[in-house]
């Protein structure tokens, strides 16, 4: 109960926000032109504002962010790792580079196929961060520098890459700083279906999830097939940024502090989790965004400085949280 | 067993030194020799001599001994950073670009890349000359302020090598972000500037860049001898240390320092060239073996080799569209470090 009106106000708040975010941006309007605009669109330039330009924009933004979280809270209870997220464990990196290459030296590819790109790199990289770290209980140090190691590998490809790439350079180099600036409903509904299969993955799962958060023994004591389940939970971990990093690029630290944020409001079983989760993965991007575009208008903050700048401090705190060593089995 | 080999001092293994010597002269004067314009050696040999054409004079004076200059000095100041960085924190995958430093660095430069546009543009198309004489010392107080930033927040509470480790990690993705999305928002006229020196580059360095260096690598190594015995109490535990009568903050903090300070000037002359602080003491130990003493020259002298040699081979491989000596470093530094990981405990 408790957990349902939480997740019910989170969403609530999240709309809010999305609802003055279709006022803020390079041209403000007013509340009375907005709605007018949002119910009786009339193709004049507040309509257009309003429906081809913030609406799916601020939708894309809550999509992508709760796809994010459920990714990340999927990645920590796979490696029983609370630092583990989209970032620090490399699928971002790895979602990321695979499609900038394509992007610079096959560029007749369509992108329809960048999800799946991005999958195939995603997942190459996340399997790569666990080896290093030694299999699915890493410690944190081992997997933090696993993932970063593997994240500046491919960072460097990507630098290369861009380097190589000439009159595509500030494209590109917008994407990869992350955002959703000029991103309407193509792009929403490119990447729905990736964060959706995800994010209903994880909730129809979650009598599995609910097991291996026990232990892996305990799981394979009631019968769970790990050898089944664990490549499954890493596929819809990857799912949803295969989806996003295509439109967004890599948003940082949202996969990683959502969980945590949901896991102190205390929710009743995994379910509820990976609900909160997602709720309030989507509200810190959708704010992100709203403050990226309405700061400094009309120039845009890219949104990972946003998003970093509110999951840093957040991953700090956590590391120096007490329980954290002991917790994590440091 | 350690006490006698202490006390029976054995000679320093010879070969090694030499081969060490060798190959750090060896690399520059290959370095000179080769490049993707071809100047055939008698002229290179005449250059030096004072004669040869003078394209192959400018070739090799302008461009190619400044850069191999730049890129030895630069390498000598990551790998004793990373040397220094290893000891104090007692961690041995510590490395300026894993601590934060490099990316404190990355940020300072590029936040003053882009105000100097501002400030010296004022509405003209024309690019102001790039201040790089300043580059280096406001790389340097980048990198001091995210290294000071991850030891107030490690040492907070008495945090082990993991939280350094994961806090040097946090500042440093933080601040990576917030470059790169400057560097996005803002950086339209300087983007291949940046980009270029952003994945650690020794394009285009002149002696203007050796000559911000040099004071930096010179002093830092005059330092180090002096601090070598507290250094040795450094890596071990805190406690053991001050029992031997080390002030060990203050010492921990002077050797920090100056890690810092080595490392934010290299990144800031030639940007954040990955894993060379990382990996070339921990070859330099390997070689080393038992003579600890040889630890510091062996750093030293592998630093400036893999730099010098890596940048030859991108400038190479690459030819026109050379491949910036981050990259090279990146690739061959990544695995050297997955063993490491997986080797440690």
């Amino acid at each position: 109960m408790r957990s349902l009106t939480l997740t019910i106000a989170i969403l609530i708040v999240s709309l809010t926000v999305l609802a003055g975010g279709l006022l803020i941006g390079a041209r403000p309007l007013q509340p009375q032109v907005a709605l007018a605009a949002l119910f009786a669109p009339d193709g004049k330039i507040a309509s257009i504002l309003v429906w081809t330009l913030r609406l799916p924009r601020s939708l894309a933004a809550f999509l992508g962010g709760a796809g994010l979280g459920v990714s990340g809270y999927l990645l920590q209870t796979l490696t029983r790792n609370p630092l583990a997220g989209p970032g620090l464990t490399g699928v971002t990196a790895g979602a990321v580079t695979p499609i900038v290459a394509c992007f610079t030296f096959l560029p007749w590819l369509s992108s329809v196929y960048y999800p799946m790109i991005g999958m195939a790199g995603g997942l190459a990289a996340a399997l790569t961060t666990f080896w290093i770290a030694g299999g699915g209980t890493a410690r944190p140090l081992h997997l933090a520098l696993g993932g970063i190691s593997v994240s500046m590998f491919l960072g460097a490809l990507t630098t290369w890459i861009i380097l190589s790439s000439g009159p595509q350079v500030p494209a590109l180099l917008f994407w990869l700083s992350g955002g959703f600036q000029g991103r309407s409903w193509p792009q929403l509904a490119y990447m729905a279906p990736w964060v959706l299969i995800g994010c209903f993955g994880a909730l129809a799962s979650h009598r599995v999830i609910g097991l291996l958060t026990l232990s892996e023994q305990a799981a394979a004591g009631m019968g769970l097939q790990l050898s089944l389940w664990k490549p499954v939970l890493l596929l819809l971990a990857v799912l949803p940024v295969a989806g996003v990093a295509p439109v967004a690029g890599p948003v940082a630290f949202v996969g990683l502090a959502s969980p945590h944020i949901a896991r102190l409001l205390r929710p009743t079983g995994p379910a509820w989790t990976i609900a909160l989760t997602a709720a309030i993965g989507g509200f810190i991007v959708v704010s992100g965004d709203v403050i990226a575009r309405g700061i400094a208008p009309p120039k845009e903050l890219p949104i990972s400085i946003v998003t970093a700048l509110i999951g840093g401090p957040l991953f700090i705190w956590l590391v120096q949280r007490r329980g954290f060593t002991t917790g994590g089995g440091a | 067993m350690t006490m006698v080999r202490a006390v029976v001092r054995r000679p320093l293994p010879a070969r090694i030194v030499l081969a060490m010597a060798a190959l750090a002269l060896l690399a520059p004067i290959v370095a000179v020799f080769l490049g993707v314009v071809d100047i055939p050696p008698a002229h290179v040999i005449g250059v030096f001599l004072g004669q040869g054409p003078a394209d192959a004079r400018s070739i090799i004076w302008d461009i190619r001994f400044p850069r191999i200059v730049t890129g030895m000095l630069a390498g000598v100041n990551l790998a004793v950073a990373g040397l220094l960085l290893q000891t104090v924190t007692r961690n041995p995958l510590a490395d300026p670009s894993i601590m934060g430093i490099s990316q404190g660095a990355t940020l300072a430069v590029s936040l003053f890349l882009l105000l100097s546009v501002y400030i010296h543009h004022a509405g003209s198309t024309d690019l102001p000359e790039l201040p790089v004489a300043w580059l280096p010392t406001v790389g340097t107080l980048g990198g001091l302020a995210a290294g000071g930033l991850v030891y107030a927040l490690a040492f907070r509470r008495d945090l082990g090598p993991l939280r350094v480790t994961l806090c040097g990690i946090a500042v440093g993705a933080v601040l990576h972000a917030l470059a790169i999305g400057l560097i996005a928002g803002w950086g339209s006229n300087r983007l291949e500037v940046l980009l270029e020196w952003l994945s650690g580059s020794l394009y285009a360095r002149s002696w203007q860049h050796a000559a911000v260096l040099a004071p930096y690598t010179v002093s830092g190594l005059l330092v180090l001898p002096l601090i070598r015995r507290p250094l040795e109490l450094l890596s071990l535990d805190a406690s053991v240390a001050q029992s031997f009568g080390l002030a060990y903050r203050r010492q921990f903090s002077l050797a920090l320092l100056l890690s810092c300070a080595l490392a934010a000037s290299a990144v800031g002359t030639v940007g954040p060239i990955v894993f060379v602080g990382l990996v070339v003491p921990h070859l330099a130990r390997s070689l080393a073996g038992r003579h600890s003493a040889l630890v510091l020259p062996l750093t030293v002298a592998l630093g400036s080799i893999v730099v010098t040699f890596g940048d030859l081979v991108g400038r190479l491989l690459g030819r026109a569209e050379e491949i910036p000596i981050g990259v090279i470093t990146a690739l061959f530094g990544v695995p050297v470090l997955v063993a490491l990981i997986r080797r440690t405990p």
